[in-house]
Formats: structure tokens, C-alpha cells, sequence
């Protein structure tokens, strides 16, 4: 897998560590109920396609990523700061 | 307190040469990390230009002004290599000094990216990579920061605490390019 | 048909002509009392206990594939009891009970392997923790003895004893734990539940679970609509999209695991043998192979094929440990999917839906429970209540936070373990 990192450009995947689905992003409110953070936590859509995840680029820039990744061939569709994806939404 | 002694890197290390390739520790000084406040970055890189010379690099770049560097070391991340910064630049950003924490290999010679292709996941040909282009990548499993500072000439800074490792690594490949 | 030694010398002597199929290739009733979605390990198994324990005469086991093409075939066989945690203790100590008679109770070889199990520390602290995983082990009566580097060295005289970063300092040792050939189990598993007369349909895809007023009715299939009023899931890595059929979300993400094999060699490693300073396993096949592995490729994946910086890391890591494997040409790689739990530990439990069970969250580790876990499962669903030696793997231990078993203590939360 090579990853498109908007900063460093193509690198190889062994540069990046996974954090899973991109759902982290949308942390709920404190007091949110018990079922909320539980859906939050724990609970994932898990698909076998395209899936949007949060990856590191640990030994690169240390930027967070969203990784629009295809899960059943490995194919990295596309990939942005998750800072922007954040401040568009 | 108890007075701590710093040790040289160059006490447990030592350069190398090989035909093709040069492997020599370097002294970089004073080496200092600045990170700007939020919105303040053009702010940093007007008293950088001002002070030493130096404005803060695009990503993937160094700006080097005689034996003073601005090399860009992560996002909104650079390191002021080889003077003591101005000290007006703290109220806009967060300076921390970095001087014993990490390790330079300069490495040099017609064949070094024969040596550097066995250790790096990047491309660092000439085309790819040229005079003055810095990369954060890996050096076998390690975080390094690579900078092509002449055409066949790389610098690789890593830490301090694994230098033996660095440069184990490094020699290992120079000896495996040589036979 | 059953096997004898005397079958055998007479089919040797006949031109093995009288082998018959082990099991039925029917069609799809239209009603089935229970459906099993998934013909791996688990299925199969819990459709044998099923109707073998609690006497369910009419059972179907829908696999999308062909039986053996899973995870079930494509892991590392290996089977332990080695544990900790109250929850996981007491079940795999059971099922490892049951792989102790399971070549008698399905008159097939498995060929269970009780050549032990070596879990190897290399610093204080690693003893420590082994001593008290040996404890636990004692205290749920199976087996655990603590070796010392010069009784280590006696049975594994091939380690690197004097690596300077990764000294050994003894291991824990598990006599009870080994082997099984993988094929063998899911054969001899799916030749039982169909003496038995469970229906196994190959090739036969879930594509919706149908319920009514909150309970299951029927599922649809590539080979038409089926009814039931209790379906059982052992769908291992498929676990999130058959759960999705039925509206659910579950606390799963699918990984792969890299496997390795070398071509065959004389017998050298007559253990499992675990390395404490990097994620290695490694044990011998009756072929000659050794079989190795390490950690997840640590990102969700469906693709049963990982990438090369863990074989690099693996492998690493093998060499570290022994370094004479580097002289084995590695013949094959491969990946399974994984349905990694947040903490760990497997989910054996009833759903919000009347009538739909969910068996999953195996990660890694799903091989050695094959008949622990039919046998719980098939409990769960012909009683309606839970198995003794299966009471905490609940769902809602994730919702609630309590009685979460999370073995290796890095947190219940995705991606750690």
C-alpha cells in the first residue's frame, strides 16, 4: 500500500500506523448517553469496500490522515488532513 | 546537583570511508524546534528572515544562509539549525532547545544513494529529490530526517539515544555496496 | 461409514474404491428448525453439538464457500489453554478438554498434537507476568510449569540464549497445548453434524436476515428464501455485513493476519514456540513446514492477503529468536480475516432480535475453541441460557464497561490488540 500524504507526498505504508474508522473524528458530547458512546467506541459500520480511516503519518510528518481506502483490495482512493476534513464538516 | 557530562557522539562512533562513500559525524550546535502559535506563522517567518537570515521553509524544504539552517522538520515544525535563535521569537511560537537529542550522519560520495536505497522507503534520486529537499522518513525501522545539502550529499539526523544504531545501519549497507 | 484400522488395511487392499463422500451435498429445504450461517469452525461445530447434545433434528449450515476455504484452513492450528482472565479461563480450559477426546467422540484423526507450548520471557517484569499466568493456569487445573534458562536451553538448545537486547531469561511451559490439522477438524466436524443429519449447503450466500415484530423469520439466500425462527452467526470476519442484514452495528473490525509456511524440512522444532520481545509463533507441521506468524497488519482489511512490512517484521523477529531459520526458504504466505473485538475476547450471545445469535470476535485466537465454542453456542441456542463455561462473553460488556477481558491489558479499544 502507498499512502498520498497531502504534506510529503507518495510514501510507502510502513511510514503510517492505522487508528481505524474515521468515526473518531466525531467525538460526542460529554454527556451524551451511554448508547451514544458506546456507538462512538465500540460500534462500527466494518465495511468491505471503500471505508474512511484515520492514519498517522508517524515517521513523516505527524499529520493526521483521513484515508478513503478500498478495505477488500487495499486500494487507497484518496487521502486528506484530517484537520481540514474537520474544519469543513 | 549533580553536574551531568555530555558525551561527544563522536566518543562512541566513528566515521567511515569507503570508496564511493564518506560516513562522518557532524557537530551541528545549536539546534532548536519552533512551533508557531496559531496564526502566526508569517508572524515567525518575518523574525527569522530579520534575525538569522532564514524564512521558514515550505514543507519537504531547507533554507540554509551561510552556517545557518531552517529545515522543515514536520507540519508547522521547524528546526533552527546553527545559532542560538532570537529570543523575540518566543512570544509567537514554542522553542525548544533540541541540541543534545539528535545525531547527524553526513554521508557523501558518488555511490551514496546505493547505500541510501537499501535503507530508505523513498525515492531520493536527483530527479525526485534534489539540493536542498528535505524528507521525515525511516532509515531501516528509525524516524530520521533526510536532506539532500549537495548532490551527493545527504544529511541524516536521527536520535541521539540510537546513534549506534544509525550508524550501524548505515555502515552495515556501505560494506554491502563495496562487495 | 466409519474408520477403523481394519477399514483401512481393507480399502488399502481393494484399491480404495469404497471411500464414500463424508458428507451429503442436499439442497435447501424451505424450512429448517435451526440455520447456521457460516461453515467454518464454529458452525459446523456448533450444528454437530447441536444435533448431536440437544437432539435439533433439522439443522442447516449455509456457507457461502466450500467448506474448509475459511479461516478454518488458513491458520496457524494451533490449540492452548493458557489464559488468565476469569471468562476466558474456564472456556478455553474446557475446550481444550473437548480436543482432548474430539478424535474418539468424531472417529476421525484430527491429529491433536499435545507437543506443548513455550511461551518464552526475556526480562523480569515478563517473569513475573508469566508466573502469574502460570498461577491462573494451575488454579483453573490445567497445566503451567515455569523453566529456568538452563532447563529452557535442554529443550530448545537452537535459541539465541546470548542476544544482548533480548536475553532469555526461562519461559513458561504449557505441556498440554500443541497442535491439530486444521483440514482434519473442519472435515471431521462437518462429516459428524451431517451423520447427524444436518444439511450443509455449499455455496450458498446470506443476502438478507428477514424479521417481523422484532424476530428473526427467514433469511434470503443465492439458493432462495429460507425460513427459521433461530439463526445462529459464525461468520468470523463477515461478522459486521451478515450483522448489518439484520440492522446491527457490532464492536468488530475486520483485520487480516499474515501466516507463513517454509518448505519442508526434517523435524527441528518439536514445540510452539513463542517469542516475548516481538509478536512470533512458530511450530512444525507433520509435513515438515515450519509454520509461523506474528501481529495483525494493524489496519481493517477483507483482502486475506497482507502487505510486506509485516513479513519483514515477522520475520525479524524469528531471527531474532532463532537465528538457524534463516536458512528455510519460506514457501507460501497467506491471510485470514480477523473479527477483532475491541478488548480481545470472543462475543458468544444472544441479540436484540428474537431468535438471532451471535457467535464472534474470535481475533486471533479462534482455532483452539472450534469445539468449546459449538459446544457453548449450541447450548446458548437450544436453551435459551447461557453455558457455564461461557457466561461472560457478552455484548453488552462493551456498553457497560464491566467485565470487559481484555488478556493483554493495552485497553478495550479498536486496534490494540
Amino acid at each position: 500500500m502507498r499512502i498520498v500524504c497531502p504534506i510529503c507526498g507518495e510514501r510507502d505504508s510502513r511510514e503510517f500506523s492505522c487508528r481505524g474508522s474515521a468515526v473518531s473524528l466525531w467525538r460526542p458530547a460529554f454527556e451524551a448517553s451511554d448508547d451514544t458512546w458506546n456507538d462512538y467506541v465500540h460500534l462500527r459500520e466494518n465495511p468491505a469496500g471503500e471505508s474512511s480511516e484515520l492514519w498517522h503519518h508517524e515517521a513523516g510528518c505527524s499529520s493526521w490522515l483521513v484515508v478513503l481506502r478500498d478495505t477488500r483490495t487495499h486500494e487507497v482512493i484518496k487521502c486528506e488532513l484530517a484537520e481540514e476534513v474537520k474544519s469543513e464538516s | 546537583m549533580v553536574e551531568l557530562v555530555a558525551n561527544s557522539v563522536s566518543d562512541q562512533v566513528s566515521g567511515r570511508h569507503l570508496e564511493g562513500v564518506d560516513l562522518r559525524i557532524i557537530d551541528l550546535q545549536c539546534v532548536t524546534s519552533i512551533m508557531p502559535y496559531k496564526g502566526q506563522d508569517e508572524v515567525v517567518s518575518n523574525l527569522l528572515l530579520k534575525a538569522h537570515g532564514v524564512k521558514f521553509p515550505e514543507p519537504n524544504r531547507v533554507i540554509m544562509s551561510g552556517l545557518v539552517r531552517a529545515l522543515w522538520f514536520s507540519r508547522r515544525q521547524v528546526f533552527l539549525i546553527g545559532v542560538t535563535p532570537d529570543p523575540g521569537l518566543t512570544k509567537h511560537a514554542a522553542l525548544v532547545d533540541q541540541s543534545d537529542a539528535w545525531v547527524v550522519i553526513e554521508l557523501e560520495g558518488p555511490r551514496v544513494l546505493e547505500v541510501l536505497c537499501r535503507l530508505v522507503p523513498i525515492d531520493l534520486r536527483t530527479s525526485q529529490f534534489r539540493q536542498n529537499h528535505t524528507a521525515r522518513t525511516q532509515l531501516i525501522h528509525m524516524m530520521v530526517s533526510i536532506t539532500r545539502v549537495e548532490k551527493n550529499c545527504f544529511h541524516i539526523m536521527g536520535f541521539r539515544s540510537t546513534a549506534m544504531s544509525l550508524v550501524q545501519h548505515v555502515s552495515r549497507a556501505m560494506s554491502a555496496i563495496v562487495t | 461409514m466409519k474408520f477403523s484400522a481394519w477399514r483401512i488395511l481393507k480399502e488399502g487392499l481393494t484399491g480404495n474404491k469404497g471411500w464414500k463422500p463424508h458428507w451429503r451435498n442436499p439442497e435447501p429445504k424451505s424450512k429448517y428448525d435451526i440455520i447456521i450461517i457460516g461453515g467454518g469452525g464454529h458452525g459446523l461445530s456448533t450444528a454437530y453439538y447441536l444435533a448431536k447434545k440437544h437432539g435439533v433434528k433439522d439443522i442447516a449450515v449455509l456457507e457461502r464457500g466450500y467448506i474448509g476455504g475459511g479461516n478454518v484452513g488458513r491458520n496457524t492450528t494451533i490449540v492452548r489453554a493458557n489464559y488468565a482472565l476469569s471468562g476466558n479461563s474456564e472456556f478455553y480450559s474446557y475446550s481444550l478438554k473437548l480436543w482432548e477426546r474430539l478424535k474418539k467422540e468424531l472417529n476421525f484423526n484430527v491429529m491433536h498434537s499435545q507437543r506443548g507450548v513455550i511461551n518464552i520471557f526475556h526480562s523480569d517484569a515478563q517473569k513475573d507476568a508469566a508466573v502469574k499466568r502460570g498461577n491462573a493456569m494451575i488454579n483453573q487445573g490445567d497445566d503451567a510449569v515455569l523453566l529456568n534458562p538452563p532447563e529452557l536451553r535442554k529443550l530448545l538448545p537452537y535459541l539465541d540464549y546470548d542476544n544482548a537486547r533480548f536475553p532469555i531469561y526461562g519461559a513458561l511451559y504449557h505441556p498440554r497445548g500443541g497442535t491439530a490439522r486444521h483440514d482434519a477438524v473442519t472435515w471431521g466436524f462437518a462429516r459428524g453434524a451431517d451423520l447427524h443429519g444436518v444439511d450443509i449447503i455449499q455455496n450458498c450466500a446470506v443476502t438478507n436476515i428477514n424479521t417481523r415484530n422484532g424476530r428473526v423469520i427467514s433469511v434470503n439466500t443465492t439458493q432462495g428464501t429460507i425460513h427459521s425462527e433461530k439463526v445462529g452467526l459464525c461468520v468470523a470476519g463477515r461478522s459486521g455485513q451478515v450483522a448489518a442484514m439484520a440492522g446491527m452495528r457490532l464492536p468488530i473490525e475486520s483485520h487480516v493476519l499474515q501466516a507463513f509456511v517454509t518448505e519442508g524440512l526434517k523435524p527441528c522444532i518439536d514445540h510452539v514456540i513463542t517469542f516475548g520481545m516481538g509478536h512470533f509463533y512458530i511450530s512444525q507441521s507433520d509435513k515438515g513446514g515450519l509454520v509461523f506468524g506474528g501481529d495483525i497488519d494493524y489496519y481493517p482489511s477483507y483482502a486475506a492477503r497482507g502487505n510486506l512490512p509485516t513479513v519483514e517484521h515477522v520475520v525479524e523477529a524469528g531471527l531474532a529468536l532463532m537465528p538457524m531459520i534463516g536458512t528455510a526458504r519460506m514457501l507460501r504466505s497467506w491471510g485470514g480475516i480477523m473479527d477483532m473485538s475491541p478488548d480481545g475476547s470472543p462475543i458468544i450471545d444472544r441479540t436484540r432480535i428474537e431468535g438471532l445469535y451471535l457467535n464472534c470476535g474470535w481475533c486471533y485466537g479462534g482455532f483452539k475453541a472450534v469445539p468449546g465454542s459449538g459446544n457453548v453456542f449450541a447450548h446458548l441456542m437450544a436453551t435459551d441460557s447461557y453455558h457455564q463455561n461461557a457466561t461472560k462473553f457478552r455484548l453488552n460488556r462493551f456498553r457497560d464497561g464491566v467485565h470487559l477481558m481484555d488478556e493483554e491489558g493495552t485497553g478495550a479499544q479498536h486496534n490494540l490488540h
